[in-house]
């Protein structure tokens, strides 16, 4: 892997958009939105969704709470979903739901195996246009990945990853073109995981 | 373009002069300083909604010496407090007060197509400005699809002209269409455009460097691009035009108040002289309302509709200029797939601003494809969120999701926008539920036609086919929206429609609509300057209608 670290690069930025980036990597832990019995089943479905159950990244779910706390929506809902705060509270108890009627179990306790079985049995409905109880199953699974890669690629770490330069305000770009790179940037792999 | 041909632009708005040159965006004096009305006054005009029509408007009849308070929604920005270089933190720019979507293909709101605040969504649009050709006018009649428009181009023209250097434009000189050419250089391209215009030569499709709304080196007191990227997040440069920074100024300096923060819940007709008599707004919870001789209504195409429909009266029960059921339809939005290539070279779409190459060449109807009309396409460069959104809609999640994303610096990415055709079913409604104010929410319905698929797919097939050529290893295709038109289109008779060629609204004395709702045909072209021209021509039509009133 690349060692490229983005927040080496945070003495170029304007202090206006610094506050909100570095605010990312230190949440309020204290949850506000979500109940003792929802997080149980929202921290392994964020994380497996993201690929960090084994090595947290980004506190996802801590991002996720504060949004949804504050009401902070799109800007829409489909008309056949409640608004966004329920449905995710819908949504997760359908999950807990799945796991006890397959495993006698609550979400939390089947095992990532199990768990992400239950969460691609959604994704399945979602692409064959089917119901996932009584919401299509499509718009569960938009409203469960938007939530989370926009927490998750909004972090500094998440930048690192992927070789993203952050804010670049107010220094700007120099070396436009093909394969052009700034000196504080560095190369990446051209490929990763399967087609 | 010279210092000298300036004069002229400066002579008739001189909002890049009227910013400040000391490294700072904003001219706080010039606000604090604006002239302001009591509610009581009687202005000789209210316009609601301060985007690409409302602020052109507010701007032209502020010159001509009328008496103009423009209310807006959301904040008066200050790029330099307010606006963060920051894909996450952009999202104050965008309308996300409640709004429901539904019909066959739902069209989803927010950060793709609604602005809050003063600037509206010109604030976060990418800067393409190309103008609709002439045929675009007159669909029904040379295509048989869509409408035809009761003005034609020849009557925008001079308003494109005049916009475009208001901006200012920088582009290549323009060969589809109306033939023209732009004010300033194009800019140079990243490794984005680069693809496109390598892809696009070896198949010998014609494209060409802009047309964007960044001024290829200083204009008045606004700097050069820094080529950061971030245009859809708020230029914190001052480099992309909005009409924060290219009309506003010059409104304000003419006496015009912009009162931001206040939210317009209801148009008010007098029930006698059915003239519309000013406004009802909410502010800090509390109801005011402003007298005016005329009202203007530029709240684009999901909250204009609204407005009117919350208006109804005793005489218009289903809404102003809703007397045979046309408001809230027609409403389209462009089909806007977007191709990515990958490429074993470091392609880093995301340097330079998203609007780079355009080829106009799919754009007009060709009698030989199974489908009418056509489509452009664009460069866009989706940042680390939307993009996320490209390879999770490819069935990606978990590792997989993060494995692909690591790639993200070697693609590169096209955008297509298809001329969706204008279907009366496709429409604002109101829904049972409520905002925060108690208003009834819009309910926007979209399903698309059979003409619409194949567009899409056609305009996928040219985007893989020039990727490829350009020696992508592999594409993956998202299909997306963009822009919002129509709604309270312009026709030649009530039963057709919302507004006449003047924009009045049929049915109401004094109420006019400025903004892309109007428009009864899109074209494959971002709307932006259409708007602004067609408001531009408005203020001169008005200035005509005050003269006789």
């Amino acid at each position: 892997m690349p060692d490229f670290d983005v927040l080496k690069q945070t003495p170029y930025w304007d202090a206006v958009t610094t506050g909100v980036v570095m605010e990312r990597l230190a949440p309020d832990t204290q949850l506000a939105f979500f109940t003792d019995r929802e997080v149980s089943v929202a921290r392994p479905l964020v994380d497996l969704l993201l690929g960090q159950h084994d090595e947290r990244l980004v506190p996802a779910l801590e991002l996720i709470d504060t949004r949804l706390a504050r009401g902070e929506t799109d800007g829409w809902h489909y008309d056949d979903l409640p608004e966004d705060a329920d449905a995710w509270r819908q949504t997760l108890a359908w999950l807990d739901e799945d796991a006890q009627a397959a495993h006698q179990l609550p979400f939390a306790r089947v095992g990532v195996d199990a768990q992400c079985a239950l969460i691609q049995t959604v994704q399945d409905l979602s692409q064959d246009s089917k119901d996932w109880h009584t919401y299509p199953a499509s718009q569960v699974w938009s409203l469960w990945t938007r939530y989370a890669c926009t927490a998750f690629y909004s972090h500094p770490y998440a930048w690192s990853e992927i070789g993203f330069g952050g804010p670049a305000y107010p220094r700007g770009y120099l070396n436009l073109g093909v394969d052009r790179l700034e000196h504080w940037e560095e190369r990446m792999p051209s490929s990763g995981g399967s087609a | 373009m010279s210092k000298l041909s300036y004069k002229s632009i400066k002579e008739r708005n001189e909002s890049a002069w009227l910013l400040p040159n000391d490294g700072t965006r904003t001219n706080h004096a010039l606000r604090n300083d604006m002239r302001r009305y009591a509610d009581g006054d009687e202005v000789d005009l209210v316009v609601v909604g301060s985007g690409a029509g409302g602020s052109v408007l507010t701007q032209r009849l502020a010159r001509a010496g009328w008496k103009v308070v423009c209310l807006d929604a959301g904040p008066f920005w200050d790029p330099d407090t307010d606006w963060v270089s920051d894909e996450r933190g952009a999202h104050v720019l965008y309308w996300t007060e409640p709004r429901l979507i539904g019909g066959s293909d739902p069209v989803p709101l927010g950060s793709n197509n609604s602005g809050r605040g003063v600037g509206g969504s010109m604030v976060h649009y990418a800067g393409y400005v190309p103008r609709l050709h002439p045929s675009d006018f007159a669909t029904y009649t040379n295509n048989g699809v869509g409408a035809d428009w009761p003005i034609s181009y020849a009557d925008l023209r001079h308003y494109y002209e005049t916009i475009e250097e208001e901006l200012p434009v920088a582009g290549q000189k323009w060969i589809w269409g109306d033939p023209h050419r732009y004010a300033h250089h194009p800019h140079p391209v990243s490794g984005n455009g680069e693809v496109f215009l390598r892809g696009a030569s070896a198949l010998g499709i014609r494209a060409l460097v802009g047309p964007v709304a960044i001024p290829n080196g200083r204009f008045g007191n606004r700097p050069h691009c820094i080529y950061r990227g971030f245009c859809l997040q708020g230029c914190k440069v001052n480099a992309k035009a909005s009409p924060l920074i290219t009309h506003v100024p010059d409104a304000l300096a003419h006496g015009a108040e912009i009162r931001a923060n206040c939210h317009v819940s209801k148009v008010h007709v007098d029930a006698r002289t059915n003239r519309a008599i000013g406004v009802t707004y909410l502010r800090d919870g509390m109801e005011h309302f402003q007298r005016a001789k005329a009202v203007a209504v530029a709240g684009y195409s999901i909250e204009t509709p609204r407005l009117l429909m919350l208006s109804a009266t005793d005489a218009h029960p289903n809404g102003l200029g809703n007397d045979h059921d046309q408001l809230g339809r027609y409403l389209m939005v462009q089909g806007a797939p977007q191709t990515a290539g990958r490429f074993d070279a470091e392609i880093r779409m995301y340097k330079a601003p998203p609007p780079e190459v355009t080829s106009e060449e799919f754009y007009e109807d060709d009698p030989s494809k199974p489908y009418r009309r056509g489509f452009a396409i664009q460069n866009v460069s989706p940042l680390p969120i939307t993009w996320a959104e490209h390879v999770s809609a490819q069935g990606h999640w978990g590792k997989d999701l993060r494995e692909r994303m690591s790639t993200y610096v070697h693609w590169a990415t096209l955008g297509a926008l298809c001329e969706f055709l204008p279907r009366a079913e496709n429409r604002v409604t109101l829904a049972e539920e409520k905002d925060r104010h108690g208003l009834p929410v819009a309910h926007f319905s979209y399903s698309q036609g059979e003409n619409d698929k194949l567009l899409l797919k056609a305009a996928q097939d040219a985007m893989e086919q020039i990727l490829k050529a350009a020696g992508a290893a592999e594409v993956m295709t998202i299909t997306r929206d963009a822009h919002l038109v129509g709604g309270a289109r312009m026709a030649a008779t009530a039963e057709q429609g919302v507004v006449d060629p003047e924009h009045r609204v049929f049915g109401v004395d004094r109420l006019y609509i400025a903004d892309g709702s109007v428009l009864p045909t899109q074209g494959s072209a971002n709307p932006a300057l259409t708007i602004m021209a067609l408001a531009a021509r408005l203020a001169d039509k008005m200035i005509e209608h005050g003269r006789f009133a």
